[in-house]
């Protein structure tokens, strides 16, 4: 993708998240647009370091550095930065995405209807497994290091 | 991830190919943002419908399987937007992190190592698999939580047609129908149980995959309203590491840990149903 892409997409997104934020929260276009604009740029500037820095990293990884960054006391604009994001609703971002991945994997359904009763069970154990070890490891290292 | 794949000669061709799925994301975010949230309480806990989840089904209606507004070309386009579309939510949550930074930080070593408890799966997994009488499959489908980093890892590893390949897609695909539904219903039912803290509980949804930590996040939120943003913190910087470290805990420990397990268990658990045996004889 040029940058002319990541912009012209990433400005769709952020049409797709004020639009949300406006029919499901009543969040007014114009009292989103500062947290809009604020989550595109930091994730722009992420997509533009997973181009340049030469590791194998996921640009989501890069994005949520940079956005903790943006927010963490040391940073100039964190003020700014948590109260725009903060008119965001937390769900309003993820109808588009749900949207978009509804249509990524339309081509699958009848796959899906193939694979039966028994991969069902498979997938909902290995997800619920995933979740619970980590949140028994989580709980048990929280109170040892008396974080909690 | 550095890939100079050009998918568009230029941006005209992007917007040729992909206006209709720009029309109907806002299409669905209209329709799926004015039914908003449907929360059904269930045992002590709730089971919430979020918008995204309208949003996804309504997506999967309009494939070549059902309605054919979309073909495949379009479908491979969406896949790519799914992955542009999940930055702006990214951010916000690293924002979160940061804005909670010294919670964050004082839960480090429990965010480090909870990142080995994704592979506990292993262990509850694979034995169903092989008494469901999977064979190899079993390796793909039960070595992590098989999102498109581990999809094209087993790829990878064991080629494209393998059967632990095969497997890892299988569960890729019923993952990407149900996981998101399922998987923010199983955070509120956790956090029901009032065993575990909001931390806990916030690290423990950062699993390596966008669409289903926003699931927990969301549902956690809901039932836990007074640790929203600490919650969206940890998950935050839990999905950060497990998408750093998620690809060599597969290679290093949850492939070789699936081997060993296989090789121990496959010729009692493997062999107790008639397929099971069948297919065992066969190889």
């Amino acid at each position: 993708m040029t940058i002319k892409d990541w912009i012209f997409v990433l400005a769709i997104s952020g049409l797709g998240m004020m639009t949300a934020n406006f029919i499901g929260f009543d969040v007014a276009f114009t009292e989103s647009l500062p947290g809009v604009l604020v989550l595109l740029l930091i994730a722009l500037c992420a997509a533009g370091l997973a181009h340049v820095i030469p590791l194998k990293l996921p640009t989501v990884a890069y994005c949520s550095i940079l956005g903790l960054l943006c927010a963490c006391p040391l940073s100039p604009v964190s003020q700014f930065v948590i109260e725009s994001a903060g008119k965001i609703n937390f769900t309003a971002p993820l109808t588009m995405v749900g949207a978009f991945a509804g249509m990524s994997i339309s081509n699958q359904l009848k796959m899906f209807f193939k694979q039966g009763w028994k991969l069902i069970i498979i997938t909902i154990l290995v997800m619920t497994g995933t979740f619970f070890g980590s949140l028994v490891v989580a709980q048990v290292v929280l109170g040892l290091t008396h974080a909690i | 991830m550095k890939k100079v794949e050009r998918a568009y000669a230029s941006l005209r061709e992007r917007i040729r190919t992909e206006w209709v799925l720009y029309l109907l994301a806002f299409v669905f975010i209209l329709i799926a943002d004015s039914i908003g949230q449907i929360k059904i309480p269930v045992w002590k806990g709730t089971f919430i419908i979020f918008p995204i989840f309208y949003a996804l089904f309504l997506g999967i209606l309009t494939g070549p399987n059902v309605l054919k507004i979309l073909d495949d070309k379009k479908v491979k386009a969406a896949s790519g937007l799914v992955g542009v579309a999940i930055l702006p939510f990214v951010a916000k949550l690293g924002i979160n992190a940061g804005a909670n930074i010294s919670i964050v930080i004082s839960a480090g070593p429990a965010l480090l190592l909870q990142e080995f408890g994704n592979l506990c799966t292993i262990f509850l997994a694979m034995p169903l698999a092989l008494m469901l009488g999977l064979k190899r499959e079993a390796i793909g489908a039960t070595h992590s939580i098989n999102r498109e980093t581990n999809l094209a890892l087993m790829q990878d590893m064991f080629g494209a047609d393998s059967p632990e390949a095969q497997g890892s897609l299988s569960v890729y695909i019923v993952g990407g129908m149900v996981g998101t539904i399922y998987f923010g219903f199983m955070a509120s039912m956790a956090a029901a149980t009032g065993l575990f803290h909001p931390y806990a509980l916030g690290m423990a949804s950062g699993v390596g995959a966008g669409i289903l930590m926003s699931s927990a996040v969301a549902a956690l939120s809901e039932v836990m309203p007074a640790y929203a943003d600490q919650i969206a913190a940890m998950a935050s910087a839990s999905e950060t590491i497990s998408g750093i470290d998620g690809i060599y805990m597969a290679i290093f420990i949850g492939v070789p840990l699936c081997n060993v397990l296989y090789r121990k268990l496959e010729p009692t658990l493997g062999r107790l149903t008639k397929t099971g045996r069948e297919l065992a004889g066969k190889n």
